[in-house]
């Protein structure tokens, strides 16, 4: 090795040992710990223990179940609410374009336990603004921390809340990155704003979308915040729990890190799988 | 097909007027040319015809429509972008064929006018490319083909050739020339390089500051230059301009001396009224306007600095006393113009002044 490489070496040392330590080891090790079995002192190598079990467990299907409502109705309405947004804030009649574009970015800067205290006074069964409001149009209070759909719905409508304006920010730097002559071309190519934004708007924007997608489908693979703090750890009786805080729930209640190893390899193969899948479906044709 | 004219077009942001009073008639089938340094407005004056700019004042009439109000897509117009604003995930196919598409062109009559336009310019085989997959001539007349293809009232061009390097750029003009004899159709066409408005323009608009100059055919422009604006900025290489004092004055001639060639007199026919003795004057010889010496009205000797032999042709660059520099053309002999210096004489038919303001007085 030449010395100028091992000096650069040398100088990125303290950095690779604290990478390997903390971050590669324990996904090597969290690996391990998933065919072993961790209910029993010492641990023991079992397939079945963990991997057997996750494929007949109930609660894991649930957890799944719920992961997978919220992913397909969450993120689309997000993405398409983000991209409105987007396009709003590209708008040349907007004024104090500044204060939106903060206003838009402000929920993910507020703190994760404040906004959910404030979601659960919104949303309180007694004495919330969201049933006075939904009372003042003539709807009945809904019981949104003991009544399941309506838990989900409300982790769908936090969720969105929280990240669709960082989506409507990543994707208006797509919007401008888009030539102004082009619309103008289209413009006198009789083209009108609607189908400008159809056939021009939205295929330029086709791979920061997809990003954000495939953002989101991580994000909500994990989602564990929310159904923790908000919907009383995934309740009401287990109707918003999902693969976070399964994961969470068996690895740090239970204490049985084995299991929530399988758990946590399944929901990072899951990501992927979907991500790749997104990636296929959006890809350029030839 | 058709004629356009502007009468009295202003655009101002603010206070701040772009175009000031601009009027001009174009005839129907004519190849006008904005030409203009950086900043003089001439993009804009085409943008206000496109209907991409709203026009603060004034009226535009394209065919006998007056359009102030009326949409981009409605006024019968195709433009060319100098970025060629191609759409980026189409194809060549698709990008000329959207607008047709988009307004339910019927799809035979869409697939005829594509056909025609990939013969017309020649990139059939581009048809399934992208434009990123382009080069930039091949963009450019992507470019074109998409405006021909609507089959407009009027083309307007702004700046297409400035991104193009400059062989290309002279193999384009010459396309667009044989494109305008082909389709016969009204072309407005932006440029900063008056070379490419002299070459392609039946009649130059020249623009300084939001002012239209100088309205002309080529070569009048170059002849009779309305001011030494106009003088200096058609012709390459430029017009010289030195500086000179009136010392007397007929009522058919005046005489004047070139500050800084050492007093050299030199009497000039005069129609027009002669200014004041003692005014400060610009005299005006174009590079191949000098004569050799002892063959014009005024012998004048200078110090050579750089000769470029070009060939066919050769331009001196000469320095004289007060910082003025002089371009000089000869196609005599090249060893003959190795020297250091060189005596030149000025024929006063073929030299033009202009006042201290800049306006022409012969």
């Amino acid at each position: 090795m030449q010395l100028r490489n091992r000096a650069a070496y040398g100088f990125l040392a303290p950095y690779l040992m604290i990478f390997a330590a903390f971050w590669i080891w324990p996904i090597i090790s969290s690996f391990l710990m998933s065919f072993q079995n961790t209910r029993v002192n010492p641990w023991v190598f079992s397939f079945g223990a963990n991997w057997g079990r996750l494929f007949n467990d109930p609660a894991f299907y649930n957890a799944l179940k719920n992961t997978m409502i919220i992913l397909i109705i969450q993120v689309p309405v997000m993405i398409t609410l983000a991209t409105v947004m987007a396009v709003l804030l590209n708008s040349p009649l907007l004024r104090a374009r500044g204060l939106f574009r903060f206003a838009f970015f402000a929920p993910i800067v507020v703190g994760e336990v404040a906004y959910a205290a404030v979601f659960r006074l919104m949303f309180n069964l007694d004495f919330g603004v969201i049933n006075k409001l939904l009372n003042s149009v003539g709807i009945a209070s809904i019981s949104w921390f003991a009544d399941a759909p309506a838990a989900m719905a409300l982790l769908i409508i936090a969720v969105t809340w929280r990240w669709a304006g960082y989506n409507a920010i990543l994707i208006l730097a797509g919007l401008q990155s888009i030539p102004g002559d082009v619309y103008e071309a289209a413009t006198l190519d009789r083209v009108g704003k609607a189908r400008q934004f159809i056939y021009i708007t939205l295929p330029l924007l086709k791979p920061i979308i997809l990003f954000c997608v495939i953002l989101s489908i991580i994000g909500s693979m994990q989602l564990f915040t929310e159904p923790f703090l908000i919907t009383n750890r995934g309740g009401p009786g287990g109707g918003t729990e999902t693969l976070g805080l399964f994961l969470y729930r068996q690895g740090f209640t239970s204490l049985n890190f084995g299991y929530a190893s399988a758990i946590a390899y399944t929901m990072a193969a899951l990501a992927i799988l979907i991500s790749l899948l997104n990636l296929w479906v959006g890809r350029d044709e030839k | 097909m058709a004629e356009l004219s502007l009468r009295n077009v202003v655009k101002r942001f603010g206070s701040y007027e772009i175009i000031r009073n601009a009027s001009l008639d174009v005839a129907d089938g004519e190849f006008v040319v904005f030409v203009g340094p950086s900043g003089c407005g001439k993009s804009t004056l085409l943008r206000m015809i496109a209907g991409l700019e709203h026009i603060t004042d004034g009226e535009i009439h394209i065919g006998d429509t007056l359009v102030n109000d009326v949409e981009p897509a409605d006024r019968g117009i195709a433009m060319v972008f100098q970025s060629y604003a191609l759409y980026p995930h189409m194809t060549v196919e698709q990008n000329l064929a959207f607008g047709l598409r988009m307004t339910g062109n019927p799809k035979a009559d869409t697939e005829r006018r594509v056909q025609r336009v990939a013969d017309i310019l020649q990139i059939k085989e581009l048809m399934q490319r992208r434009p990123k997959q382009l080069s930039g001539g091949q963009r450019q007349r992507v470019a074109i083909g998409r405006a021909i293809v609507r089959e407009p009232r009027v083309f307007l061009f702004d700046e297409p050739l400035s991104n193009l390097d400059a062989e290309l750029r002279v193999q384009m003009r010459v396309e667009i020339s044989r494109l305008h004899k082909e389709l016969g159709t009204t072309m407005i066409y932006v440029t900063h390089d008056q070379t490419e408005a002299m070459t392609l323009a039946d009649k130059i608009v020249v623009l300084r500051g939001g002012n239209i100059e100088q309205i002309g055919a080529p070569l009048d422009l170059y002849d009779n230059p309305a001011n030494q604006f106009v003088a200096g900025f058609v012709g390459s290489p430029k017009m010289n301009f030195m500086s000179a004092e009136v010392v007397a004055a007929d009522t058919d001639s005046i005489t004047i001396t070139l500050v800084n060639q050492g007093k050299i007199r030199l009497t000039l026919p005069m129609n027009n009224p002669p200014p004041a003795l003692g005014e400060k004057v610009t005299l005006g010889v174009r590079p191949e306007h000098f004569a050799k010496a002892g063959q014009g009205d005024a012998d004048m000797t200078v110090t050579v600095d750089v000769a470029e032999h070009l060939g066919n042709t050769s331009y001196i660059y000469a320095n004289v006393a007060g910082g003025e520099q002089l371009i000089i053309e000869r196609e005599e002999s090249r060893n003959a113009l190795k020297t250091d210096t060189l005596t030149i004489a000025i024929k006063s038919s073929h030299a033009l002044l202009f006042d201290s303001a800049g306006n022409r007085l012969r």
